[in-house]
Order: C-alpha cells, then structure tokens, then sequence
C-alpha cells in the first residue's frame, strides 16, 4: 500500500496521453493525475475511448505520445512504449466479461495470478480463503465458472484480481452484464473493497449514475478528450461544457438556445434573462436545472407553453417533460401531475439560468 | 403398423405420432445394428470361432494380427502426432499471431481434407516410385534421383500422405477452438504477470484441450481405418495394416478371419473414441464463458512474419495444390516419369488401339469408366437423398421426443457408426446381406446394399445436418402456423420447404460429396462387374496405370469441387438471408 505522506507523488499522473489506431485518434492529450487512495471514474458515451485509456493504464496497451506515471515511477510513454509490463506495475483488471478461466475452479482461477507471482503454497492457501470469504463466496470453491451465476462470477473475478493486492484497481464496466437490482448491490460491495483494500481504483463506466455515487473523481471524455474532470460535486455544479452539462445529472438538465434582443435574451419571442449574463456573445445557451422550471404559469416569470409528452413520479413530485417545437424540456411539477400526451402545458421559469454556455458549448464564467 | 389406412388427418397425426419414431427405431435397427450383430455372431459358428484362434493364437497369427496391428498403431499415432502439430501451428498461426495473409493460409490449411486420401498417395506414388517393383519409375527416379525403399514405400509414405490429407481436420477443430479463446482470458493472463509461454501452457492450451483431444481422436481414427493410402503405399511391399489385411481377407475369401479382423478394428478405433470422449466430457466440458468473444489477441511475430508465412504458405501449398498439379501432369505425360513432356490427351479422350497404354481407349471413350461414371454419380445421389431423409426424420423425432428413452436410443443408434471404420463396417453388410435371408437374394455386388450400407454409415451426419435445419426454422414454424391458422400442409409448402431447402440442399452435397470420393466402403461391396470411380482407379493403380487411375481421381476431384462449391454457395446464401 502506498503510504500517505504529505509530499508522495501522485498514485496516478497521466500526461498528455494519446493513442492513435491507425489515422483514428482514440484518446487525445489526455491529463489526469489523482492521489492514492482515490475512486477515479471515466465516464462518456460509447466509443469515446475509455477502454483504452483504461488498457494503457493496464498496461495492455501502447501510448502513441504522453506517459503514464504510477506512483511517481514512469510505466508506459510515447517514446518508451510499455515500460513496465501488465504483469509489474502491481495493478489489476477486472474484465467487463470477466474472463474467468474456464479450466480452473473458482479457487484455481484465484491461485494461478498467486502461482505466477510464486506466492508460498500455504500463503496461496490462506489468501484464497481470505478474498474467498470477504466476497461471501466460499461455497464455490471448488466449482468451474460455467457452474456459477453471472454476479457469482462477477464476483469471483473481482476475488481474483484482488488477491494480489494490487495497489491499482482497474474496473472496465464491471457491472453493465448485471441485472438492475445486483448492480446496485454490486455497487455498494466494490466501495466496501475500495475501501478496505485501500487501493487506488479507475472505474469505466457509461452509466453516469454509477460515477456521480462512486467517484471520488470523475473525468468525462468525450471522442477521446476530457472534457472536464474534478470532483462530482464540482461537475454537477459547475459544467465546463453542454456536453457534462447534458450528460450528467438526473434529471437531465436543460439547455436553451437563446438570442440577445436589445437587452434581454429571448428564445424565440420570450425574454428569458439579461443579456449581461452572455458577455459579449449574440448568441448563447442557457442552462437550467428541472427544478428550475415548474409547470403552470406564475405572475412576473417568463414562460414557455409546450406539449405535453411524458411524466414519471420522483419522491413526492413529478418530473414532466414537454416539447417546446424539437426541443424537450424537464421541468418539476409538485405533487402528481398528468396530462394527455400534445395537451399544451405552462413552463414557468421561477429561477435564473444555472449557467451560460457558448452557442458552441463552452462555459461562459460570470 | 396402421400406416396410412385411414385417411382423415387427425386420427392419421395421433397414430403417425406413435408410429414414426417406432419404424424410425426399427430401420435404425436394421442398418446399425444387425449387421454388427450379425458379424458377431457371424464369428462365433465353428469357423468363426477357427478364424478367431487363426488370427490371435496361432502360428498365422503374427502376420494376420500382430504385425497389422503394430503398424495400425504406428500410423495412427504418428498421423495423430503429425496432424496435432501441423494442424495446431497452422491454426495457432492463422487465429493467435499477426501472420500476414491468414485467410490464404486458413483456405490452404483446410482445403487438404477435401481432397480423398488416395489422390495424395498417388501423387505421391507418382513422385516417389522406385523400381524395386519394375514398372515404370516415379518422377525422382526418373531424373536420375535414387529414391530409398523406404521413402517410396511402406509406413514413411503412408504417414505422411495420412498427415497431409488429415491435418486439416486437425487444424479446422483446433482453430474454431482457438478463436473461442477470447483475448480477455489472455489479458488476464498477462495482468497476473505471466509470461508469453506461461500464458500458452496455463490457460490457452488447457482451454482449446477439448478440441485437441477431439482433433486427435479423429485424425487416430481416420488413420487407422483408412485404407487406400496403405494399400496403394503399402500393400507393395507387404506392409499391412487391419483395414488392408481385412480386405485381403475377404477379398481372397477367408471370409471369416476377414470378419474377426473387422471385429479387431472396430475394438481399436471404437475403444479410443470412447476414452477420449470420456476424457473431455463431464464437468470439464467447459465451452468458454461469456464474454464479449470475437476479438482475439494476437501475439506479434516480429521478424518471424514473412518466414513462417513462407513456411506455412509451403505446407499449404504442398498438401493441396502439389497433389493435384502432379496427378493433372501425370494424366498427361505418357511416360509417367517424364511428367511434363510429350503431353497429349490420350488419357482423357485417346480412341485406344495403339501403342500406349497397351491399347486401351481413354477416359471417356472407354464404356466401362462411363459406366462408372454414371454409377458413382447415382449411388452418390441416391444416397444423399435417402441419407438426408432418414437423418431429417431421425432428428425430427429425436427433438420431438427429447428426453424419452426412445430419443436417447436413436440417436445413440445413429451415432454408432461413428465409432466403426467404414471397411468393417462395409464387411458387416456382407456377413449380414451377402447371403440370401430367407426368400430374400443375396444383395452381394448390388447397388441396393451399397446404399443401405452408405446411408447407415452417413447417419451421424445426417441426423447432425437434420438437426440444424431444424434448429433454424422450428420456432418459426410453430409461430407461424399457431398464429396464421394456415393448414399443416401450407405451412409445410410456404414455410418449412423454403426455409429447409437448403441447409438440406447442403448437408445432401456434403454427403454426395463423401460417397464420390469414398473408397474404404465401397471398395469391399462392390464387384468389378459395375465399379463406381474410386474403385476402378485403384484397380488401375494397383495394375500399374498410374495415368489413368490419376485421371479418374481428377475426375473424382473436379466432381466433388463443383459440388461442395454449390454448398458453399448455398450455405453462403442461407446465411446472408439470415443476417438481413
Ligand atoms: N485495436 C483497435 N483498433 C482500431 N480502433 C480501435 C481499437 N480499439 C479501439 N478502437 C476505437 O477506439 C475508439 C474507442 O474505443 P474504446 O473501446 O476505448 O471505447 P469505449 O469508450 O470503451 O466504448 P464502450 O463504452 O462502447 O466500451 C472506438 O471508436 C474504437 O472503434
Ligand atoms: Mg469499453
């Protein structure tokens, strides 16, 4: 484990990382540096490069430029390639399909990674025992994967990597081929061994719920680039970009294109704010969080009426959607609130936007 | 049995469902079981039980047994060993590295096993004769090159001939077995720390074992019940293994020492199968959990890329294109060791009557090879079709009745003849069907007992393909039909034929395919009077015709390509309609 003093190097730095497929740019200049002990969580949609980042931190996976530092030791760079190899820079991978041996019992599949780094037999034996117990699965021991359910074997494949005592845990969506309910005791069970392993541990994950309850940090990538990492607190309060504005969140947040008019911004003909808040852009967007914005009209606050198309109970109040034209719009209505779907419905903006963003998604500071 | 005697549809479905599965069971009866039975008992009258003591426990029983079986073992080991490692380097190759050009050398690596066994030990014969048995001297030889007795003939030639027809099945099952080694079971391996070898040796070699074990149970199998590359290669030179002493056996008429060394054979190949089977079945019959699957890792050759591509592109080539070439140069070059001058068509379509060939006509000029021509190409549609019937209706009722004893009891039945090489199995039709039953004649030399015999040999197959025709339209079917309310006989016609079609279509050319090219089977139930192809080129061989019988075998070749490219193309269709 790596100690806490004050001055230690990070237990992460990764430096303007980028890796190339070919002409395709998978991750690009990437910089990212937690310090031990952290819950770091890559989120973003599909495809936006976070497994990769993930296998060169693995080490299964050669940067095209920029390096990767653990613990201050430099394991994988540009220049220098994989520098140390998967197996020496004392991190373990959990699988999203858990590749699980299929030719070793459960207990086999947690030796072998103990055989290899010859571990004494009966030191081997106690380990085994010990993961096997703290995951609650001693009964399995002697079972083969195909005998074992799907968060069973999520579970011997997180025994497996834990085993080690790795200082690093790497998670590649551990969780997306669980049922809704296992997720979130799945959820809870990884915390529980983040914490007593007390490794440093980066997660991957598409589902942004995940990374808001886990993370200690969060960096959201976007086609291969982090648009914003920090705190979740940090990123739910203060988005760089539309695209963590809208990506983060539940409900999601809403953004409106809106037009300076003399002094006011409006969208479409409604004034919604002063201007002054757009700086010197023309044309800006808006944010504004649901509970920002109620349903039925109300004296002195600009409104929008909309279409009515969906609502869904949430603790005691309504989240309504609507749609003002293409544009769907979140808003919280107190109580339990319907309406017949194209049923028109008054959106009352109560507060003012949360934040302003370029027409081109940037954040315009206030 | 009320088959068919009262018409109205509804009574006719109750009994025909009682009905089916009981002719099904007493068919499967009749073509697996009684002639096993009756070869049994067949060697347990007085002179049976004299065979028995002639072959194990007598003076003849050094040549009639032990030296046969010495050299069975001997080539079925060594062709296992050899196709384990070609076929496993190649599939290694093709599925876990960076080769370049992996498709040519995964095409290359399968084709051999397309092409009949004996087309390689003559093309072999055709390279490698010496002139220890006069005649006319290999191409080697000819050039002024001394081939040694034991490159030209006997268990060398044998194996490798054997090695370079089978290693493709052995690289066919190996490979699908590597592709299902997903490279997250490798990364994993290489998170722990491990390294390159280890990672070969721990977890990718455990894994595909189930596929080594079956790659090397079949390839033993295949080699030890073979027949014609150890009768064209050795039977020369005394060398005998079970398959070609049995042969001699009932070929000379000694039937029933013929029949107890059809029993013996089936005992060695029959026992290995069994262990074998048993070794990878149970709770170690893994099949690779979950997991995304699909993307393999591939280890980079280095420097090693264009080298062993080369090496593997040789292997490829050698095996499948080189025989062929050779027999094309051979049915070409009147003097069969000069193989590349003085071609000429004599073979193929001479009018006869001349110096070469003491006379006789070509190819296709000669009524005897037309007639077999013709012959060959029935029986291999008549048994396709009867095959593909049998085995669709066995699989139907087998599905139908899963669980039932009478499912488990046929399709143990129908897989039988897996476990028994084709020549005994050609020798237990004899001892049953060679004398009259009863009123019945004797069915010796028929056309009809050779399709009995081909149809019981194919069963395993067929009811395999029957299987998964079914397996792709069954639901539909029952869907359709519950939901459109269409009678059993439309949904028959709209539904089931068109869907069926061609995986039937295809699993029928596969069979044909077999028949064409097979020798083992029919080389003991049909007489010289109606030959089919197979035979008439081995006869040529034998007699020292090389041109001829390397004629005949490209003809052979050119039929069985044309036939497994419309499968190809059909299952290719099939597939495409099943992916939009
Ligand atoms: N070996 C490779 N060769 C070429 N392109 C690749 C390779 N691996 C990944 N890519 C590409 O890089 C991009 C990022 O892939 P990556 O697997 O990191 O996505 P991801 O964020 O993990 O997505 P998902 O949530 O779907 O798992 C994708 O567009 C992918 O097609
Ligand atoms: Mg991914």
């Amino acid at each position: 484990m790596t100690t806490h003093a004050a001055a230690a190097p990070d237990a992460i730095q990764i430096r303007q990382l980028v890796k190339r497929f070919g002409d395709f740019t998978a991750v690009r200049n990437v910089d990212i540096s937690v310090p031990a002990g952290s819950f770091l969580v890559l989120v973003g949609p599909s495809g936006c490069g976070k497994s990769t980042l993930l296998r060169m931190l693995a080490g299964l996976e050669a940067p095209t430029s920029g390096s990767i530092a653990f613990g201050g030791r430099t394991i994988s760079s540009g220049e220098g390639g994989v520098i140390a190899d998967a197996g020496a820079r004392d991190a373990g991978l959990v699988f999203q399909s858990y590749a699980l041996w299929p030719h070793m019992t459960v207990a086999g599949n947690i030796a072998w990674p103990l055989k290899v780094a010859r571990w004494p037999k009966e030191k081997r034996e106690q380990r085994i025992d010990e993961v096997l117990a703290f995951l609650g699965i001693g009964a399995l021991r002697e079972r083969y994967p195909a005998e074992i359910s799907g968060g069973q074997q999520q579970r011997v494949a997180i025994a497996r990597t834990i085993a080690p005592k790795p200082s690093i845990l790497l998670f590649d969506e551990p969780l997306s081929n669980l049922d809704a309910k296992l997720r979130i005791e799945m959820r809870s069970e990884l915390m529980r061994i983040h914490r007593a392993t007390g490794a440093t541990s980066v997660y991957v994950t598409h589902d942004q719920v995940e990374a808001m309850t886990m993370a200690t940090h969060v960096a959201v990538l976007n086609n291969g680039r982090v648009e914003q990492f920090g705190s979740p607190i940090d990123l739910l309060r203060h988005p760089r970009t539309t695209f963590v504005a809208s990506f983060l969140g539940t409900p999601p947040a809403n953004l409106l294109p809106v037009k300076r008019n003399a002094d006011m911004l409006t969208f479409g003909d409604v004034p919604l704010a002063p201007a002054g808040i757009a700086g010197a852009q023309t044309e800006v967007q808006l944010l504004y969080r649901a509970q920002d914005i109620a349903v039925g009209a109300l004296n002195g606050k600009p409104k929008l009426v909309a279409k009515f198309a969906e609502a869904a109970p949430i603790a005691g109040q309504t989240m309504v959607t609507a749609m003002v034209g293409d544009l769907r719009i979140t808003a919280m209505a107190d109580g339990y609130f319907t309406a017949s779907p194209g049923e028109t419905v008054d959106l009352t903006f109560i507060r003012t936007p949360d934040a302003v963003f370029t027409a081109a998604g940037e954040r315009i500071d206030q | 049995m009320t088959l068919s005697t009262s018409f109205p549809s509804s009574g006719r479905f109750v009994r025909s469902r009682h009905a089916m599965p009981a002719i099904l069971l007493a068919v499967v009866a009749l073509l697996v079981v009684a002639p096993l039975l009756r070869i049994l008992w067949a060697t347990l009258t007085p002179e049976g039980l004299d065979a028995w003591v002639a072959v194990l426990a007598s003076p003849l029983s050094q040549n009639l047994w032990w030296r046969p079986l010495v050299d069975t073992l001997l080539l079925g080991l060594g062709v296992c060993l050899g196709c384990l490692l070609l076929g496993g380097f190649l599939a290694w190759l093709v599925v876990l590295t960076d080769l370049p050009g992996r498709n040519l050398i995964g095409t290359l690596s399968s084709l051999p096993f397309m092409i009949p066994s004996f087309a390689g030990a003559l093309a072999w014969g055709t390279l490698f004769r010496n002139d220890r048995l006069g005649g006319a001297p290999g191409y080697f030889q000819a050039q002024g090159i001394a081939i040694p007795d034991w490159l030209a003939w006997g268990l060398v030639p044998t194996l490798i001939v054997l090695v370079a027809h089978y290693f493709s099945l052995a690289y066919t099952i190996i490979a699908a077995a590597l592709s299902s080694v997903g490279a997250d079971l490798v990364e994993a391996g290489q998170m722990a720390g491990a390294r390159r070898s280890r990672i070969l040796f721990g977890i990718v070699l455990p894994v595909v074992t189930p596929a080594l074990v079956a790659g090397a149970s079949l390839t033993f199998a295949g080699a030890v019940s073979n027949f014609a590359a150890p009768a064209l290669l050795g039977l020369p030179v005394r060398m005998h293994t079970l398959s070609t002493r049995l042969f001699g056996m009932i070929d000379t008429g000694q039937t029933e020492r013929g029949f107890v060394l059809a029993l013996l054979l089936i005992g060695v190949s029959a026992t290995l199968l069994f262990f074998s089977d048993r070794l990878v079945s149970g709770r170690k019959a893994f099949t690779t959990v979950t997991g995304k699957g699909g993307r393999t890792k591939r280890f980079p050759l280095g420097i090693w890329r264009w080298p062993l591509f080369a090496l593997a592109a040789a292997i490829g080539v050698m095996t499948s294109i080189v025989p062929v070439l050779v027999l094309a140069a051979s049915s070409l070059a009147p003097q069969s060791g000069a193989l590349f001058s003085n071609w000429t068509l004599y073979f193929w379509i001479g009018e006869g009557g001349g110096e070469i060939a003491q006379g006789q006509a070509g190819l296709f000029r000669n009524p005897v090879l037309i007639d077999a021509l013709w012959t060959t190409l029935r029986l291999g549609v008549v048994v396709a079709m009867t095959t593909m019937v049998l085995g669709l209706a066995l699989a139907y009722t087998i599905v139908r009745n899963k669980g039932t004893l009478l499912a488990n009891a046929l399709s143990q039945l129908a897989f039988l003849p897996l476990l028994v090489p084709s020549i005994a199995f050609a020798a237990a039709y004899i001892a049953l069907f060679g004398a009259p039953i009863g009123p019945l004649p004797s069915l010796y030399g028929t056309f009809a007992l050779l399709v009995l015999a081909a149809t019981a040999h194919n069963l395993p197959y067929a009811v395999q393909a029957g299987r998964s025709v079914l397996g792709q339209i069954s639901t539909d079917i029952e869907e359709s039909a519950r939901l459109t309310g269409a009678g059993f006989l439309r949904c028959m016609a709209v539904i089931i034929v068109p869907l069926a079609i061609r995986g039937l279509l295809a699993g029928a050319i596969l069979v044909f395919v077999k028949m064409v090219r097979d020798l083992s089977l029919v080389v003991l139930l049909f007489t010289a009077t109606s030959p089919v192809l197979s035979m008439v080129a081995y006869r040529y061989a034998s007699e020292g015709f090389m041109q001829f019988a390397n004629a005949i075998t490209l003809l052979i070749l050119a039929i069985c390509l044309v036939a497994s490219f419309l499968a190809h193309v059909l299952q290719h269709r099939v597939q495409k309609w099943k992916q939009s």
